[in-house]
């Protein structure tokens, strides 16, 4: 009797140890880790991507996986210019408001059909279409015709026929705009403006873009996907520049979850964490894994103009952050203090940037102090959105004791995402003083980030409104050259932070991103600005 | 009996309704966009679109009946975030997941819970009962977030060349042990406590007396006598405990990136998914039921006192 | 997560039973003769001194004062600010001017799990509360009224039992927009009163039947006398039991929900927010989430200890081997 219980628990604790020892030497879920050189390496997505549908992709994850299984007419080079992809050449008209593609002829879709100019006008007249009911729609909405079809209730088909978009023949795509958009071949790289084949969306319908049935035309194609869990890339031999590309295959897992990312990087499960959490950055930064790269995006804090209508009030508040401070000690990714709203990277930086004397790096609190005294009415009680992020509270509790300094009485209030976004609007809820909020470059130009404050625009949550800064971003609109348009952004940046600025917005700093990378293809791997990873021109090699 | 069964059965059809409509109106209340996921604004026309294309522009007791009847027909429509998934789908593909961790969980705090409050009531108030309680309380009291990153840095950090063991991912067996682990100390705990106090109590009973008096061994007492009847108050438990693990499993899941339904439910709810976050509530409900179904009527045939009390 | 009284065996004996069943050992040591009753004692003094005899319950209930003396009083008398950012002493661990260590804002970790302690038990507590509010409400209703309104009262409650606990406070702190105390209690309370409900419906089913009530009914006793000197004093030590068993489920519920994201707001903290702040950190800093953690995990001690000390206190029938 005795024997037998004891016996029992004996065996069940022995029994245990047999399993896990039998377990060790088994190896992890197929990746690298320091293994030989064979051209397969494991990445990490970080989340499921919400749709692989060109037309309904609308965040990074999914345009990181499209990029690179697709074939974009054009891509974005080391400077972020244009260059020819799919297609070859483009003309641009002498009144700059026609766009003519001229494809290749050797572009093929993963199902032997051709890829044609028929099917990026089918592609993108699909996007537009209100059935589709496209999240990005209006990326096109600067094509003859485009924004009318998309909100059509009636006669949707003769609609679709006046848009701007015509395949003049097989590789030819001639596209009418409203205006001259000097950065419209740019905005073309975007995933938005990708082809999807016809035949296979037809047969599908919604589930088209499922592993078994997806048709693509890139470098890679989609061997694997498992939602939610893990999905793979492998080399697609038949690409028409298939020698260039060196990697065999990309396992692709999908941990969101920073510490575990890192976690599974050390274990040898993954060979590139997506980002790294703020609290493992002082252990890795002298790793020979960790790796930075510049990012297009400005992290900021709006202010309520209208709750906060005394300008020295805001130019206080903006003074009073020690942006040096959060960067070492919070964001702890080498970020750089932001001295305008246009990040750094951006072309035309150095015409655009005002170094503005309201946002010093270091903070200047007695400058603060005293522009506050100045401030006849102040609003001390400043109610502070964020969402509930990692990372964004760390920071606001900082910017909270710092305000303090100033004599306000800063509440953070934190809401999870939707129902964060509900309340910034725009308008912003009355009960918002100020707010957290990023934003990150969707096309590389200066027009991306300065368009956000016109009067009318749905990014602008805080109440500010200048028709002259309207009236100057109309202006740049129309401005080919893009010498003479970077005067004009400096012009709207000076606005904002010059000495007269409004300050309706306090940036902080400007996006970096980091990560975790094998030595071995530390050096092939390049992410740009845009946060994207081109894996048609990484490879492994032994490292040095 | 059968008469028993049929009326519980029949009474989940309400409740399922019941069920539905209370997740329905709640979603609603909660204010957010669905379709709005980035900083950046929807315009009018796209917003319109989408609510057309969702059927969300209608009013919201003509939603409801709609709802109820794809549910009827295992309809759990679209999802309104994954633009190219439906609900049945996912929870197709993320179910077992879930559905795996919980009976491994539970399978774990069984095997090793009830022989050890076994152990301990046997030897109550000497050393074994005492460490084994020891463990008991502490894998009760320790938050499951602890245990599993105490797992984690253990198994993996430290002790990482001897024992391989993943700690992300849900895919070779390997993978499982850890998550099954944390989620299940708890349940093994409870269960070991749980024992414990019935054993001893019936231990006391006359019949134990009787028998013993007998002079069976002691082995036949246990087992046949003792051990029968001690477990009705953990099959009692093991409905709530059921519960336990579907709630526990969100965090395991997020922990241990397990692409299970748990970590989907909080995502979906942020996200204001609403037919995912229907979806997924309606089945969690069907399981409660279904679980508390069977545990009663299994106490019905186990307890025989109860089925006149009743 | 909660262990219902089922576990020892249903109940408790009636009043007048145990009167003549033993008696506490007087402190005083009066001397009696032999056979006759020493004092009248009441049901609380019997229980009180059983309570006293097991050593691990009264471990268990100092140890818990300690700990609620602990939150109210060091963050009046903590020389720390617990708001005050100081970078310099990020992430430390335990050292002699920081018992607990300092977290990644430099805030000192002894003061602020005690003013998380004040929120995790507050919240406890007060969902608890909320929970047997309702719970006995209902219970006591359905129990009491018995034949057609207990029959309908019921199944409603089997439907609302289906209710999953945690993705229905998921959606109520959705509603309300994150954490903040109360609606945290409400999150926390809406979908877990219903054993509760079971448990007490149960009870004065159970003692409604009882020989003594019949009894008293014979003598010509009137509901609510019956109500209040006998089934009331029974069912509250049942309740005082329910309330020391729901507290950890409900501590470990908030701590999920923090855990997940959905808790408190800074800067304010319980012991959930904390843990979850401590877990990114886990490599380079463990004591931020061990900390809090251990917080929860001594709580629940504390609260099973003392559950199973009353429990044995207030029903004689269980005894030690």
């Amino acid at each position: 009797m005795r024997i037998t219980t004891r016996a029992l628990v004996a065996a069940a604790i022995a029994g245990s140890f047999a399993v896990l020892a039998a377990g060790c030497g088994g190896g992890g879920a197929g990746s690298n880790g320091g293994g030989p050189i064979d051209q397969v390496i494991t990445i990490n997505w970080g989340t499921e991507p919400p749709s692989l549908d060109p037309g309904l992709a609308t965040d990074t994850t999914s345009a990181d996986v499209l990029l690179n299984i697709m074939d974009p007419l054009v891509k974005l080079g080391d400077d972020l210019e244009p260059v020819p992809n799919l297609a070859k050449s483009w003309d641009i008209s002498q009144d700059g408001k026609t766009v003519t593609f001229h494809l290749r002829d050797d572009g093929r879709w993963t199902n032997g059909d051709p890829v044609t100019a028929h099917d990026f006008e089918w592609s993108w007249k699909r996007t537009i279409s209100p059935d589709l009911a496209a999240d990005y729609a209006y990326q096109f909405f600067g094509i003859v015709g485009a924004s009318e079809y998309n909100s059509c209730e009636s006669g949707c088909a003769a609609m679709r026929d006046k848009v701007g978009i015509k395949a003049l023949d097989d590789t030819t795509l001639r596209v009418e705009l409203t205006s001259p958009q000097p950065w419209f071949v740019q905005q073309v790289a975007h995933t938005s403006f990708l082809a999807v084949n016809r035949a296979t969306v037809e047969k599908y319908g919604n589930k088209w873009t499922e592993a078994g049935n997806i048709v693509t035309d890139g470098p890679f194609r989609l061997a694997r996907w498992d939602h939610n869990s893990r999905l793979d890339l492998a080399k697609w031999n038949d690409w028409r520049n298939a020698d260039t590309v060196k990697l065999k295959r990309i396992n692709g897992r999908m941990i969101s979850e920073g510490t575990t990312a890192v976690q599974a990087y050390e274990a040898g499960e993954i060979d590139m964490t997506a980002g790294l959490p703020p609290e493992e950055l002082p252990r890795l930064k002298d790793t020979d894994a960790y790796s930075q790269y510049p990012g297009l995006g400005t992290y900021y804090y709006g202010l309520n103009v209208k709750t906060i209508p005394d300008v020295n009030q805001r130019r206080a508040m903006a003074m009073a952050i020690d942006r040096r401070t959060i960067i070492d000690n919070i964001a702890q990714a080498d970020q750089l203090p932001a001295t305008g709203f246009t990040p750094q990277g951006m072309p035309g930086f150095d015409e655009i940037n005002p170094d503005s004397q309201w946002l010093p790096a270091a903070g200047d609190i007695d400058q603060a102090k005293e522009l506050m005294s100045k401030v006849a009415n102040p609003n001390k009680n400043i109610s502070l959105l964020i969402n509930d992020s990692p990372g964004h509270r760390e920071i606001a509790v900082a910017v909270q004791a710092m305000w303090k300094e100033l004599g306000l009485n800063v509440t953070i209030r934190q809401q999870e995402w939707a129902q964060f976004l509900e309340f910034l609007g725009p308008p912003p809820d009355a009960s918002v003083d100020a707010y957290r909020l990023g934003w990150i470059g969707d096309y590389v130009d200066a027009m991306n980030f300065l368009e956000l404050w016109t009067c009318k625009s749905g990014n602008n949550n805080s109440n500010y409104c200048d028709p002259s800064y309207d009236a100057l971003v109309a202006k740049a609109r129309q401005t080919e050259d893009n010498t003479e348009r970077y005067k004009i952004y400096a012009q709207l940046e000076d606005k904002l932070y010059g000495e007269n600025g409004a300050v309706p917005i306090v940036p902080i700093y400007w996006y970096t991103y980091v990560q975790l990378e094998r030595p071995t293809i530390k050096d092939s791997l390049n992410v740009n600005l845009l946060s994207q990873t081109d894996y048609s021109k990484v490879e492994e090699v032994e490292p040095s | 009996m059968t008469r028993l069964i049929i009326r519980r059965v029949l009474w989940t059809v309400p409740v399922i309704l019941l069920v539905i409509l209370m997740t329905f109106l709640l979603m609603r209340q909660i204010e957010g966009n669905p379709f709005r996921h980035s900083e950046r604004a929807i315009p009018e026309s796209i917003q319109r679109n989408l609510e057309a294309k969702y059927g969300l522009d209608d009013p919201w007791y003509v939603q409801y009946v709609r709802y109820v009847r794809d549910v009827a027909t295992f309809d759990l429509g679209p999802s309104l975030v994954l633009r190219n998934r439906d609900v049945n789908d996912i929870v197709r593909e993320h179910f077992p997941p879930s559905l795996e961790l919980g009976a491994l969980a539970m399978l774990f705090a069984l095997v090793f819970g009830i022989p050890l409050g076994l152990l301990a009531a046997l030897r109550a108030n000497k050393w074994p009962d005492y460490s084994a309680m020891v463990v008991a309380n502490v894998g009760f009291a320790v938050p499951s977030f602890l245990v599993a990153t105490l797992l984690i840095y253990f198994f993996a950090v430290r002790w990482g060349d001897i024992f391989d063991v993943p700690t992300s991912g849900w895919d070779t067996w390997q993978s499982k042990i850890l998550p099954t682990i944390a989620l299940g100390l708890g349940p093994m705990a409870y269960f070991a406590r749980l024992t414990r106090g019935s054993v001893l109590e019936t231990l006391q009973q006359d019949y134990i007396r009787t028998a013993r008096a007998k002079g069976l061994r002691r082995r036949r007492v246990v087992v046949v006598h003792t051990l029968r009847n001690s477990l009705i108050p953990v099959v009692t438990a093991a409905g709530p405990i059921l519960g336990f693990l579907i709630t526990g499993s969100f965090v395991i899941e997020q922990i241990f990136a397990i692409p299970g339904i748990g970590r989907y439910y909080v995502t979906a709810v942020t996200a204001r998914d609403y037919s995912v976050v229907m979806g997924l509530t309606v089945l969690l409900a069907m399981i409660v039921i279904i679980a508390n179904m069977v545990v009663d009527i299994l106490y019905g045939i186990l307890d025989p006192r109860t089925r006149e009390a009743r | 997560m909660s262990s219902t009284p089922q576990e020892h065996g249903v109940g408790l004996a009636p009043l007048r039973q145990r009167k003549e069943r033993r008696y506490p050992t007087p402190p005083d040591g009066v001397q009696t003769d032999a056979g006759a009753p020493i004092r009248a004692s009441s049901l609380w003094r019997d229980a009180w001194y059983r309570y006293i005899r097991n050593r691990a319950a009264v471990i268990a209930g100092v140890a818990f004062l300690v700990l609620v003396a602990y939150c109210l009083i060091w963050p009046i008398v903590s020389p720390y600010d617990p708001y005050a950012v100081d970078f310099s002493q990020a992430s430390d661990g335990p050292s002699l001017a920081h018992p607990f260590g300092t977290d990644q804002f430099g805030r000192d970790l002894f003061t602020r799990t005690a003013l998380g302690g004040r929120v995790s038990i507050g919240i406890g507590f007060a969902a608890t509360f909320v929970i047997l509010t309702i719970g006995v409400t209902y219970g006591a209703i359905a129990g009491f009224l018995g034949g057609f309104v207990d029959n309908g009262l019921m199944r409603v409650l089997d439907a609302l039992y289906g209710l999953p606990y945690l993705p229905f406070a998921i959606i109520v702190l959705a509603i309300f927009g994150g954490g903040n105390f109360w609606t945290m209690v409400v999150a926390l309370s809406i979908a877990s009163w219903f054993t509760t409900a079971r448990i007490v419906r149960g009870q004065i089913i159970t003692l409604k039947e009882n020989d003594y009530v019949r009894a008293a009914h014979a003598v010509g006793a009137r509901w609510l006398r019956v109500l209040g000197r006998h089934l009331l004093p029974n069912t509250l030590g049942v309740l005082v039991i329910a309330v020391f068993l729901e507290l950890p489920g409900v501590i470990l519920g908030e701590a999920f929900l923090s855990f997940i994201g959905l808790g408190i707001s800074p800067p304010d903290a319980s012991w959930g927010s904390m843990a979850q702040d401590g877990y990114r950190a886990y490599r380079t800093a463990p004591h931020i989430i061990i900390v809090p953690s251990v917080a929860i995990a001594y709580l629940i001690l504390c609260a099973n200890f003392i559950a199973d000390g009353l429990r044995d206190a207030l029903d004689p029938r269980t005894r030690e081997t």
